[in-house]
């Protein structure tokens, strides 16, 4: 009794975890039409009135930045990671999950904490300072920008957890089935 | 001391072989080798002090900004079915003939393959709209399967393609690095727009050869490759008359992918420009079609930013373990067995490419450009090779080998969505008329360069 409450609850961590990813992917994901568009009319305002503007410039590169660091997360949860299933198309099921618990815990995590103390200091210097963009006319916000590399380290290693969570949870299903998983996902 | 960067190396391939996501693959592997190193005293960890800045440079690099641009353009032409009505007219103006469904696939994945730039999704994409069509008509599964695959793969050679944005920048800090070693402190650079150009002679030679071998197959065994029937003709155009079909699917997507790589070629506009336009035309031929509901473009979105975020953490993943590698020695190491390399650049080449094509194997184009290609390039490029060229020939090589039997990835991908009918051997047989057009036309461009590097000059002068 007590196991299947502690189950239940891990299984709703981890569907709580998901929720907030996929709502920041879902969310940021507008940003990638938003980039299109600002390109778009830097390229006519450019040839067709000769005009340029560094800061809209910067605030197309600035939601890219925003786009794949707050995205590693939510694709993290999509399995859109690029993996070498040369033989791990063909793991049972358990296998599969016993490679993504001991990659969660000795890969991922340890990364995403290494990212995040060896930026802290670089990304508080440019709070600090309030650090503007070099260029004249750029935006005043590279604190901000700089600052996605903490967002990052942050935002993966909570999914990187619910992963972990998941697989710990597939792990220990009764009814796990033996079947080794044949099918291919690409997307 | 520099022998831990090649364990370091073994070691990676190895825990790749698990299947845990690559980017991570490789940065933990390589934290962890500079961890334990730090506690035996043969890594500095102040080599990792740069990390920061380096990712930093990555989020803020003009050049990469292309690549969500062309995913989004990509996303866009698959999702709107585009593509699919771009084939259809493809087959109604050729489909009388023998043999002319497969030159239409042999177009259209070019086109695909070119817009989205990625192995996976040109061949699942082909595979899926073409494949069931040309084995209802009797096209024989051997043919297709190996015409499908080798038109998935063109993608990283025929510009506007995403591989080759990639490889323009990597190359382009190789060749300055290549030429301050030299002593040249006013070097000259190479840019995408370059690559570019320098790959439009290959691909358009690479096409040249599918299509004779489409013909040749359709004059000597036209039994292979049948013409379609009135009828079918009749079902495809549907209401529409051949003209109007020509007008509204095969036109505008024409247009929009000439607009793109004529106004890089021909200097007009940054290659992140073109993409902006590009994916702005792609939305608005969707438009056109009356295809951009909401569901659409909300798949295209998520699409882009799963594909961006994946390739981006990769390049995040190989800073790092490029960062470590050096700090073993690593660099050092490779430059000391290339200088001993008998036949000099020649010879140092030849392993280059036989090492990239083995790696192909079990990596993606986007993981060796960003491994393996600031470790070994900017010591080619300093024994005189010529950037532009080394970055096609490398292009060409990793295609040929996505399709090389038993691990070539184009080959999983169609695999993963053929019919059961179609046999794994069915596939393995069709490839390999493909495999030798491309080995041919590696030794073409390795006698005669100037295939590649002569459009450049031309152009940019």
């Amino acid at each position: 009794m007590p196991k299947t409450d502690f189950r239940y609850r891990a299984t709703s961590m981890v569907r709580f975890i998901d929720n907030f990813t996929e709502f920041i992917g879902k969310t940021i994901s507008w940003l990638t039409l938003l980039m299109v568009v600002l390109t778009f009319i830097i390229v006519v305002m450019r040839y067709g009135f000769n005009f340029g503007s560094i800061a809209m410039q910067e605030s197309v590169i600035y939601c890219h930045g925003l786009v794949f660091m707050l995205g590693a997360a939510y694709t993290l949860k999509a399995n859109g990671h690029v993996r070498v299933d040369i033989f791990y198309q063909k793991f049972s099921k358990k296998n599969q999950a016993l490679v993504n618990i001991f990659g969660g815990i000795f890969l991922l995590l340890p990364v995403c904490f290494f990212i995040f103390f060896i930026s802290f200091g670089y990304v508080s210097t440019a709070w600090r300072i309030l650090e503007k963009s070099p260029e004249a006319g750029g935006l005043p916000f590279v604190y901000l920008n700089k600052s996605y590399l903490l967002i990052l380290a942050v935002t993966l290693s909570i999914q990187g957890a619910a992963e972990i969570g998941r697989h710990l949870l597939t792990l220990t299903d009764d009814d796990l089935e033996k079947e080794p998983q044949q099918n291919v996902e690409i997307k | 001391m520099e022998y831990i960067s090649l364990l370091m190396f073994i070691a990676v391939c190895c825990v790749l072989l698990l299947g845990y996501p690559v980017a991570l693959s490789l940065a933990g592997t390589a934290l962890l080798f500079a961890g334990v190193g730090s506690l035996f005293d043969v890594f500095d960890l102040t080599f990792l002090g740069a990390f920061p800045s380096r990712i930093f440079g990555t989020i803020n690099n003009q050049t990469l900004l292309a690549v969500p641009l062309f995913v989004f353009m990509g996303s866009m032409l698959e999702r709107s079915k585009i593509a699919e009505n771009l084939l259809n007219a493809m087959s109604l103006l050729f489909g009388r003939f023998n043999g002319g469904l497969a030159i239409s696939v042999t177009l259209v994945g070019m086109l695909l393959a070119a817009s989205t730039g990625i192995v996976g999704a040109t061949v699942v994409t082909m595979g899926l709209l073409s494949l069931p069509t040309m084995l209802k008509r009797g096209y024989s599964p051997t043919f297709s399967s190996g015409l499908i695959c080798a038109t998935g793969t063109l993608g990283q050679i025929i510009p506007p393609s995403i591989a080759l944005v990639l490889l323009g920048d990597v190359l382009s800090n190789a060749y300055q690095k290549a030429q301050l070693t030299l002593g040249i402190f006013n070097p000259k650079t190479v840019t995408v727009g370059d690559l570019f150009a320098g790959a439009v002679i290959p691909g358009m030679i690479l096409v040249g050869f599918y299509l004779l071998y489409c013909i040749a197959m359709a004059v000597f065994k036209p039994q292979n490759v049948p013409r379609l029937s009135e009828e079918d003709i009749a079902n495809i155009s549907g209401e529409q008359s051949k003209i109007e079909l020509m007008f509204t699917a095969l036109f505008p997507p024409l247009l929009l992918m000439f607009i793109v790589l004529g106004s890089i070629l021909f200097g007009f506009a940054t290659p992140t420009e073109a993409a902006g336009v590009g994916a702005m035309g792609a939305t608005l031929l969707a438009i056109g079609q009356k295809q951009l509901t909401l569901k659409n473009l909300t798949a295209v979105m998520q699409n882009t930013t799963k594909i961006t975020s994946m390739v981006f953490l990769i390049l995040i993943g190989a800073n790092l373990f490029s960062l470590v590698f050096r700090g073993f020695g690593g660099e050092e190491l490779i430059q000391g067995v290339f200088e001993q390399m008998p036949g000099g650049v020649i010879g140092a080449t030849l392993v280059v490419m036989l090492v990239i094509f083995l790696l192909g194997f079990i990596l993606d184009f986007i993981e060796i450009t960003f491994v393996v290609v600031p470790i070994v390039a900017p010591i080619l490029l300093a024994m005189g090779l010529d950037p532009i060229w080394l970055g096609i020939m490398i292009a060409i090589n990793l295609q040929t080998s996505f399709l090389t039997p038993p691990f070539g990835f184009a080959l999983f991908y169609l695999r993963g969505v053929a019919d059961k009918a179609v046999r794994t051997t069915d596939i393995y047989r069709g490839v390999i008329p493909f495999i030798v057009m491309q080995l041919l036309l590696l030794i073409t461009l390795a006698v005669w360069p100037e295939l590649i590097t002569w459009l450049p000059s031309f152009i940019y002068g």
